[in-house]
């Protein structure tokens, strides 16, 4: 219980100092930082419905940052969420397109299947690169981001384009009434019903099952787990699907969601964001709930803040990765002197 | 063939300087993923100094101070708050991408780009078709070249390898890697922000939000397929630039039977196709050594 105590305290300790950071960075480029914090806190969390804006952004958030755990947890730095989750948009999409004439329900379950399936196969290739050659998937996961964004751009404006569409932003056709499984406020049971779903099934993988167990050792200990006869590259090539599944449902529920249609560049700081929130949560699935809706109030608040308050939306992008740059460290505050005494 | 050979130096030096600064953290032991987020910054102030003041140095300089105060930030975090590099890396870059977007927006009121009135001088029209090089791209090779030396010949480049490669050795000759790697990183947050500089400055004269499209993490994979050697992370990225000018040829030639987007992803896919060749070639990261990442 300390030593939870110990973690919890530690994590916000860091998203502190990295508030101080960004507050600081704020006043140098002549923002005022009390304005732009208190417009942040109303637009995540005080404003009219704001409740409702946060939990439309931290389900498909929290379905993500599940697939970071799992990989993580493993030893693999699957950094690709954010082009695992384009993929996973596009199979929903492309599901929606093929299947006209077919019974709603079954388009809506063929969509979220095919999102999945998407998701799973782009964390494929970097997974096997990774165990078979041992190519850093790192940068391989980086690179597919980049190339799942162009896919996507060719995706919205060329096989799928919605030809009565404006100029500005490429999209798809909107997806039929039937088939979305929430209006455009985000929320709904369906989205509650599958976050919660998967939550509970990863929680179970990772925590009571053996293959969980056995990742979580390989992440800290590989060599021991291979002399204890479990095949690593299948255990790492499952935790790389897995990650890429959950990230390709989470880019599915967006299309069939509150989004409505695949747009080109939709959601463009998920993958960043989903790392966080389970990096946040120590890759534990069930902190990830909290820190999801977090992190949710801050992604509605990014929208919030150019038109309401009139401030540049970039600021939650500060906030972010300020956050990122502390929270994995480990020097403090274990080290403080009234623990160490007490040990 | 000179417009080949100038338009991929072009491309691909902005890319080197930027792998410059990557050989330097990557001998000393850090994996530095915020190398993207520095070359932004770089590009950022140089454009911005040289439109606010008028002077071409003013923003060399400028690029040069943020990018090693950057680095310098990293260097806190990595080595006295002992964060996971690939992480922290990752948030300086995320840092850079977000606070060029909100200078830009502080100091011009919108997201647009910026344009400065002057470059970085050019070697003229008296050198043909070559005219169209500038002092950054003249003195790359110089660079790479003081690299190599100060790498291999020198004490402090061989006690730098040291420290990146056997730690415990390096601190038992008295090297302290620690202090090391703040010179390898702020050494390297010099020539990112040249890096950066060039970016904006060399070609159009323009920053644009978010204008390095993964330019910083191509170079990154440049050092991984030039075996963190200067002369090699600098053919790797000479090899990036290259494929970008294909694609782009390649869409002038054959007009829209080649899709715009597909040929932009011909350099995303060439990183790919370099750090496997580089584990292929070398081994790259073994299956059995991923707690030996965690820094």
């Amino acid at each position: 219980m300390r030593a939870r105590l110990l973690t919890v305290g530690r994590a916000i300790a860091f998203v502190a100092l990295a508030l101080v950071l960004c507050g600081a960075i704020f006043e140098a480029a002549g923002f005022s930082a009390p304005d732009m914090f208190s417009a942040i806190i109303d637009g995540a969390f005080l404003s009219d419905g704001a409740l409702v804006h946060d939990l439309r952004w931290a389900c498909p958030l929290f379905v993500s940052a599940t697939g970071v755990v799992i990989a993580f947890r493993c030893g693999y730095f699957n950094v690709g969420t954010q082009g695992q989750f384009y993929l996973g948009g596009i199979g929903a999409a492309v599901a929606v397109a093929a299947l006209r004439g077919v019974p709603d329900v079954l388009v809506m379950v063929a969509a979220i299947i095919l999102g999945i399936v998407f998701g799973a196969l782009w964390a494929f290739w970097p997974g096997w690169l990774r165990i078979r050659s041992g190519t850093d998937e790192v940068i391989t996961t980086l690179m597919g981001n980049f190339i799942a964004g162009l896919l996507l751009v060719w995706v919205t404006s060329g096989p799928l384009k919605d030809p009565s569409g404006s100029g500005q932003v490429t999209a798809s056709r909107p997806v039929p009434i039937g088939v979305r499984i929430s209006t455009d406020t985000g929320v709904s049971p369906i989205i509650i019903g599958l976050t919660v779903a998967v939550g509970v099934l990863v929680w179970v993988l990772v925590n009571r099952t053996a293959f969980g167990v056995l990742g979580g050792l390989a992440g800290r200990n590989p060599v021991m787990v291979t002399w204890q006869g479990a095949r690593l590259s299948r255990l790492g090539l499952g935790a790389f699907m897995l990650s890429g599944g959950t990230a390709g449902l989470a880019g599915a529920m967006e299309v069939l969601g509150p989004d409505g249609r695949l747009v080109s560049g939709f959601s463009p700081a998920h993958g960043f964001t989903a790392v966080l929130i389970a990096l946040v949560a120590n890759l534990s699935v069930s902190g990830s709930v909290i820190v999801a809706l977090f992190f949710g109030g801050l992604a509605s608040a990014s929208l919030y803040l150019p038109v309401i308050a009139g401030l540049p939306s970039a600021a939650i992008d500060m906030v972010n990765a300020a956050i990122a740059l502390f929270i994995t460290s480990r020097a403090w505050p274990t080290r403080l002197p009234w623990l160490r005494a007490r040990r | 063939m000179i417009d080949l050979i100038v338009a991929v130096l072009r491309t691909a030096t902005p890319m080197i300087y930027v792998a410059m600064a990557g050989v330097l953290a990557q001998r000393a032991g850090i994996w530095n993923l915020g190398l993207e987020g520095l070359m932004i910054t770089g590009a950022c102030a140089g454009v911005v100094l040289t439109e606010q003041t008028g002077s071409v140095a003013a923003g060399l300089a400028g690029a040069v101070v943020f990018s090693v105060i950057l680095s310098a930030l990293l260097w806190l975090v990595i080595e006295k708050l002992r964060a996971n590099p690939i992480i922290a890396g990752l948030g300086l870059t995320g840092l850079g991408l977000g606070g060029t977007d909100l200078a830009v927006q502080a100091i011009y009121g919108s997201e647009g780009a910026v344009t400065a009135p002057v470059g970085i001088p050019t070697l003229g029209p008296a050198f043909g078709a070559f005219g169209l090089l500038d002092a950054l791209i003249v003195a790359m090779p110089v660079v790479v070249a003081a690299l190599w030396v100060l790498l291999r010949r020198t004490r402090f480049g061989l006690r730098l390898s040291a420290c990146g490669e056997h730690p415990f050795a390096a601190r038992s000759v008295g090297a302290d890697p620690a202090r090391m790697r703040l010179v390898a990183l702020l050494l390297g947050g010099v020539l990112a922000g040249l890096g950066g500089a060039e970016l904006s400055l060399g070609g159009l004269q323009i920053f644009s939000v978010g204008m390095t499209a993964g330019r910083g993490f191509m170079a990154f994979a440049a050092v991984i397929f030039g075996a963190a050697h200067p002369v090699g992370a600098t053919f790797a990225a000479l090899f990036f630039a290259l494929v970008e000018y294909m694609g782009i040829k390649a869409q002038l030639v054959f007009g829209e039977r080649a899709p715009r987007d597909f040929v932009l992803m011909l350099p995303y896919l060439a990183t790919i196709l370099g750090i496997w060749i580089s584990a292929r070639l070398r081994g790259g990261v073994p299956l059995s050594s991923i707690e030996m990442r965690d820094g």
